[in-house]
């Protein structure tokens, strides 16, 4: 198993930075300083919170989404996955 | 220390969640589509108020009052050019005004909202330009 991102630190951006407003299907974040909005869907609202500030690495981010929520697929991938989406947007920063 | 903690179900405290396939989306982000073009900003205008409510005063705070009310001020009579309020959003004063009557406005103009007259040109002098 490749887990050469195991040491990576994922931290959500700093919170002044982002006015987040859950919609029914959907949360809506709006990130000021780029001015670009963010639709997002489960479990990326879960993954920010869980993330906070301090940040956390992926197998420490997982623990927590366990014991938070019934995760009916506790993938490693999906999880990349969903970070990477988040690195992407600007949203999660890397340490 | 005791070690007899009751079992609690957790299953009705947890909520199911699903991290999703690797393949999936789960973010979709929008950009503004605004084209903030140097020109178009320097000619866009904002009219203080909307002509919807032409006439009305303005209180310091912007907020839109009837005319006449005391302590508030008259309208300037003409809208102003996104420049002019983009100089005066960082610190400087409207044309034409003095320093109470551009507060107020510019106070006005920082409430406007999506679907009032010059709320578009408003939100393009905040976009990061390039």
């Amino acid at each position: 198993m490749d887990d050469s991102r195991g040491d990576i630190v994922y931290r959500m951006a700093r919170p002044e930075t982002l006015k987040i407003t859950h919609l029914d299907s959907f949360t809506a974040v709006f990130h000021r300083a780029s001015g670009i909005t963010h639709l997002v869907t489960s479990p990326v609202p879960e993954i920010l919170a869980a993330l906070g500030e301090a940040g956390m690495r992926r197998v420490d981010l997982m623990a927590r989404l366990s014991v938070d929520y019934l995760l009916g697929d506790a993938d490693e991938a999906a999880l990349d996955a969903r970070l990477d989406e988040l690195v992407a947007a600007g949203l999660v920063a890397v340490a | 220390m005791n070690d007899d903690t009751p079992e609690l179900p957790n299953t009705t405290r947890r909520r199911a969640l699903m991290l999703g396939a690797v393949g999936a989306a789960a973010v979709v982000s929008i950009r503004p589509a605004l084209a903030s073009t140097a020109a178009s900003i320097s000619t866009c205008e904002i009219p203080v108020p909307d002509s919807g409510r032409a006439g009305s005063y303005i209180a310091a705070d912007g907020t839109v009052v009837p005319a006449g009310t005391r302590g508030a001020f008259a309208p300037p009579g003409r809208p102003f050019k996104g420049e002019e309020v983009k100089t005066a959003l960082a610190g400087g004063q409207l044309p034409g005004t003095n320093y109470e009557q551009s507060r107020a406005y510019t106070n006005y103009i920082r409430r406007l909202q999506s679907g009032t007259s010059g709320f578009t040109c408003f939100a393009s002098l905040q976009m990061p330009r390039g």
